[in-house]
């Protein structure tokens, strides 16, 4: 059987399901609106559009989205490495502290030129 | 069981060697005190490309499939390449450090009071050095990676820091953060069609590394349909980097917007190291099915070729006018891409030194002319710049000469060897139509030309600052290569021959 | 080192030291350029002198390498035919700067950079006709382009930019086209004795005809905007009015020339079939360039488009010999050639000081000059009466030759272009009869006649007018041998042996 038979059958009952789910919930769902069905976001943090600068987010929340990715990219290569440690041996500890040290520079850059403080 | 992978540092050291600085950078950034940081940004830059280069010099004539568990190729179009983006890298610092270009605090929002008192302070922007460092170490590492992942990752970091730098302008902040924003946008979603494209060869060869997809290519799969989707997207990518239409439509914009001299290095380096991974995927991975991608390629080289001469003509800018000539440019070196032969290779080689070198002269000449307001680009307020600084203008007017491939200049000579390559396997339509499109080009050349030195001058607010040094150096060393290499082409054509080697 | 190179290098060195005098000295830098373009010329009377007439190959040869990776020589040399055209190179230079000794000063540049062009210009003359590879003979093609274009722009007057522009737009065009040509030429050549671009190697390509016929058209479109034919002749009445009188001397009577010269060295040599293919074409195109530059230049009021338009037709009788493919015609165009250089200097070099002295171009604005300046009348009217090819006369001589050459082969043609003759006796008689003879006009009273300096230049133009008149063996003498080898190396014959049998 052709390979791409099995990829082609999943794109479809993903589509499918798509389309399943929204078009069930049309039908059979409750219609009740209200001021927070209206908003862009049904959770999350409300939008301000007081803030500075016109309805824009603090660019705080940037600063610390970037940071978590620098050390969740950092755990996402450590879990391997653990995992091999031993086979790896003296060049795989190396090699993460290298990296670590690495992540570490951008760490301190980030708070040495203030990124955390909040206020 | 893994087995420990080797790494031949010596090999991967210029680009080891470059990141290692970035990082200092950043370091020295987050540590050193801020009224000395200048000196010692451009010190640590400077002396790790001087550093880079001596490694490159000292690896010339190695080369090696397995520097890095086969995602590294180091041959001599590599080292080649590498040492041409070191070269246009220092120079470009050299213009870059004259630090009146880039804005005092990027943070502080445009026109507000904050961006007052950091201008008023003196402050700078410092970051610009290890951000340009990174820059270049994606730049070699794209000219050398050899598989699919390595590619991109290099993508990503020689992009970021260019999107990064396009934002930093000094003066008319609003329109380089646009540009800035553009050139992110349109460049995060042509690396998504990168890596799509990497996919579906992926899925056809099932590795990621070249040589396995260049033997998956030549061995039964070439004709599948799969092989040239994957193709198509993974060249999409990488037209984008070298801004062939129509993938163009960023270029005008961020040249423009962007700080004149980061402009400069954009404009060379990147064309270097786009067209270093362009000239490596086509030669050595798919050069067996070239009858399914010439014509593409042949139509994209022409539009290219065309278009950015026929719209330069229109443009009233002189930054806008040089990013359309960057335009056809491109068209020209990817009819070497189409000779597909090695004079080709070394023809292309020899086009992009001697185009990033004139490239960079002439955006290094347009931070010199200046009014009250900072740089002056409006190329109407450029007539009779011929009568107040005839060295300069004059000095412009034959890098134009050159990139309209007027013969005793080093464009011609790039010219005709990449045309005559491309005659060689067949080409001889896209020669024709590069051949038509360079006298297209010749008229606004000739226009500016023209502007400058026979035009009435409505106003006298123009003026030409004393260049530094250090821009004196970089302006003038890029300048005197135009003209040598356009008389005795032979220096830089005899290297180009013996480096134009890929290995798979 | 080939005296060639010694000329194209006591230019160079002559522009180098122009650069370190200061602006200001115009008088010590129209000096030094008068006496090195003198020198230079003195050089070129003594490359034709010793040049060996019993000879057809080409002499004072030098060959160097310049680019070795495409087989790109630095090679010089001359034949018969070359020679005469560098002499008449050289020749001009000094007549034009000595000519036109003020002119450079109402430039938008100094007077330093004008004469600094020129010297440039006169390397890139020499080395044009002096080049025997075919990729210098293009980068000369080229590179000769752009100080003309300096020297219209900056020196000229009324639309001259514009016309500067026209000027380099419609040259670069048809060479770059010549380029494409080239490289296809150089890339058939890879393929069969190696990568080269000598001429005499190339020559011996085996070229297949349709490829042969598009590689022509490449090399004779860019060869046919230079020399100007009919229809690609538009730019040059404009360049003409624009430029400075020795400007123009120079575009007409040098620059021009490349483009006949290319069709002799370039077209035939490289490919006889595609010639012999094209030929009754570009006849046609030669006997419509002699009527329409005739009847053209009778309507013209400005007294320097009349001589650009008289050229146009000239042209078309010295393309109509060169492709007549008989050795008369061959002699004939090259005599002409450079015949026609030295009657169009004299006519714009008489007509610029015309026109300075009255401060119109407007031929109607003159008017019994015969009377009030008396020289420049006669000068005038001889170099008029050359151009118009009058027995006794240097063009005469040529044109018959031309028009013997042509008839051999195409007598139709032949007497289609004897009907140019007659047009040019309307053409050259209707302004002569204007400006110089009649009533004398109020305004042209006060009009001087030509100065010492005037008279000192124009008088050796006169003196060869008259001389190649009657003598025209020194120089026909020097063009045979290597118009012979033209037309018999490229596989003609000449058909007046069969026509007496």
């Amino acid at each position: 059987m052709n390979p791409y038979v099995p990829i082609l059958a999943i794109g479809a009952i993903g589509f499918g399901f798509a389309v399943f789910s929204v078009a069930i919930a049309f039908i059979t769902g409750p219609k009740r609106y209200n001021r927070a069905k209206a908003d862009a976001y049904e959770c999350g943090i409300e939008p301000s559009p007081s803030a500075a600068g016109g309805g824009r987010f603090p660019v705080k929340y940037f600063l610390t989205a970037m940071l978590f990715i620098v050390f969740d990219i950092e755990i996402v290569f450590l879990y391997p490495w653990a995992v091999t440690f031993d086979q790896l041996g003296l060049f795989g500890l190396v090699e993460m502290i290298l990296f670590i040290a690495t992540v570490f520079v951008a760490y301190t850059y980030v708070w040495r030129r203030g990124g955390l403080e909040w206020d | 069981m893994l087995t420990t992978p080797s790494f031949e540092y010596l090999l991967l050291s210029p680009m080891l060697i470059i990141l290692a600085a970035a990082v200092i950078g950043v370091l020295a950034e987050a540590f050193l005190d801020r009224n000395h940081l200048p000196v010692i940004q451009l010190f640590i830059s400077v002396g790790a490309i001087l550093l880079a280069l001596i490694q490159i010099y000292r690896i010339k004539s190695s080369s090696s499939t397995s520097a890095a568990i086969g995602s590294v190729v180091i041959d001599k179009a590599t080292i080649y390449l590498q040492g041409t983006i070191l070269i246009i890298g220092l120079l470009a610092l050299l213009l870059i450090s004259d630090q009146e270009q880039f804005v005092a605090q990027a943070s502080a929002i445009p026109g507000s009071r904050e961006e007052q008192e950091s201008t008023s302070k003196g402050s700078i922007q410092t970051e610009i050095y290890p951000l340009l460092s990174f820059a270049l170490a994606g730049m070699m590492l794209f000219t050398c990676a050899s598989d699919l992942i390595t590619l991109f990752v290099a993508l990503e970091v020689f992009s970021l820091p260019l999107y990064l730098l396009a934002g930093l302008s000094r003066r008319r902040r609003l329109l380089s953060q646009e540009a800035a924003l553009k050139y992110f946008l349109l460049g995060a979603y042509s690396s998504a069609f990168f890596l799509f494209g990497a996919a579906f060869l992926y899925g056809i060869s099932g590795s990621v590394y070249l040589v396995d997809i260049s033997s998956a290519v030549s061995g039964g799969y070439g004709n599948d349909v799969f092989v040239l989707i994957g193709l198509i997207f993974i060249s999409v990518g990488l037209l984008f980097k070298i801004s062939a239409v129509p993938f163009h439509a960023w270029t005008p914009d961020v040249y423009q917007g962007a700080p004149t001299s980061v402009t400069a290095f954009m404009a060379a380096a990147t064309k270097v190291a786009a067209f270093g991974a362009i000239l490596r995927i086509f030669y050595v991975v798919f050069s067996p099915i070239a009858n399914q991608w010439r014509p593409i390629i042949s139509v994209i080289a022409i539009i290219t070729m065309v278009f950015g001469s026929a719209v330069a003509i229109a443009q009233r800018d002189v930054k806008r006018m040089l990013a359309y000539s960057s335009i056809a440019h491109a068209g020209f070196i990817l009819t070497a891409v189409l000779a597909l032969n090695k004079s080709g290779l070394s023809a292309a080689l020899f086009y992009l030194t001697t185009y990033g070198l004139s490239t960079l002269a002439a955006f290094g000449i347009i931070t010199l002319i200046r009014d009250a307001t900072g740089e002056v680009t409006d190329l109407n307020k450029w007539a009779g710049l011929g009568k107040k600084s005839p060295l300069i203008a004059g000095s412009f007017a034959f890098l134009l000469l050159s990139f309209a491939g007027i013969p005793l200049t080093s464009g011609f000579i790039g010219k005709f060897a990449i045309f005559s390559a491309a005659y060689e396997t067949g080409n001889i339509a896209v020669v024709v139509f590069g051949v038509l499109s360079s006298a297209l080009a010749a008229f606004f050349y000739i226009r500016v030309i023209l502007l400058m030195f026979v035009a009435q001058s409505q106003n006298d607010s123009i003026s030409i600052a004393i260049p530094s040094v250090k821009s004196r150096i970089a302006i003038g060393a890029t300048t005197a290569a135009t003209v040598i290499l356009g008389l005795f082409p032979s220096l830089l054509l005899n290297i180009t021959q013996s480096f134009s080697i890929f290995i798979k | 080192m080939s005296i060639l190179t010694v000329m194209m290098l006591i230019c160079v060195i002559g522009a180098g030291m122009l650069f370190f005098i200061p602006t200001a000295k115009t008088v010590l830098v129209k000096q030094i350029s008068l006496a090195i373009s003198i020198l230079v010329a003195l050089i070129g009377i003594y490359l034709v002198g010793s040049l060996d007439k019993t000879q057809s190959g080409m002499q004072f040869v030098e060959i160097r390498n310049w680019i070795p990776t495409f087989g790109i020589n630095y090679s010089v040399g001359v034949d018969g035919i070359s020679a005469v055209l560098i002499l008449m190179s050289v020749l001009l230079v000094p007549i034009v700067l000595l000519a036109t000794w003020n002119e450079s000063e109402n430039g938008r540049w100094s007077v330093r950079t004008f004469q600094i062009l020129v010297l440039i210009l006169e390397v890139f003359m020499i080395g044009v006709f002096a080049a025997t590879d075919l990729f210098l003979f293009y980068v000369f093609f080229e590179a000769m382009l752009i100080p003309v274009y300096f020297l219209i722009a900056g020196y000229g007057s009324g639309e001259r930019a514009a016309a500067a522009v026209k000027f380099l737009l419609y040259s670069l065009f048809g060479g770059l086209l010549m380029l494409a040509a080239i490289i296809g030429t150089y890339v058939i050549a890879g393929n069969q004795i190696g990568k080269t671009f000598d001429i005499e190697k190339l020559s011996t390509l085996q070229i297949d005809q349709t490829t042969q016929n598009l590689l022509f058209l490449g090399f004779f479109l860019a060869f046919a905007i230079k020399a100007p034919l009919w229809p690609f002749h538009t730019w040059l009445p404009d360049a003409a009015r624009s430029a400075t009188t020795g400007t123009s001397v120079l575009l007409v009577g040098v620059l021009d020339k490349v483009g006949t010269y290319g069709m002799i060295k370039f077209c035939l040599k490289l490919f006889p079939e595609a010639s012999r293919y094209f030929t009754p074409w570009i006849i046609g195109l030669a006997l419509v360039s002699i009527i329409y530059g005739a009847i053209v230049a009778i309507g013209q009021k400005d007294i320097r488009g009349l001589i650009a338009f008289t050229s146009i037709s000239h042209f078309g009788f010295i393309t109509m010999g060169i492709f007549a493919m008989t050795t008369q015609g061959m002699s004939g165009a090259n005599l002409y050639m450079f015949n026609h250089a030295f009657s169009t200097a004299a006519l714009f070099l008489i007509a610029g000081w015309m026109i300075a002295r009255r401060k119109s171009a407007n031929i109607a604005d003159f008017g019994g000059l015969q009377r009030v300046t008396p020289v420049m009348a006669w000068s005038f009217f001889i170099a008029g009466l050359s151009s118009l090819a009058l027995p006794g006369l240097a063009s005469f001589v040529s044109e018959f030759l031309v028009l013997v050459g042509t008839f051999t082969r195409y007598p139709v043609a032949a007497v289609i272009g004897t009907i140019g003759i007659i047009l040019a006796a309307l053409y050259i008689l209707i302004p002569v009869q204007r400006a110089l003879h009649g009533q004398t006009l109020k305004s042209n009273e006060n009009l001087s006649d030509l100065d010492i300096r005037e008279r000192v230049a124009i008088a050796p133009v006169i003196l060869l007018i008259i001389l190649l008149g009657l003598f025209p063996k020194p120089i026909l003498d020097l063009i045979n041998p290597a118009a012979k080898t033209v037309i018999t190396s490229n596989g003609f014959s000449d058909p007046v042996s069969k026509v007496k049998k």
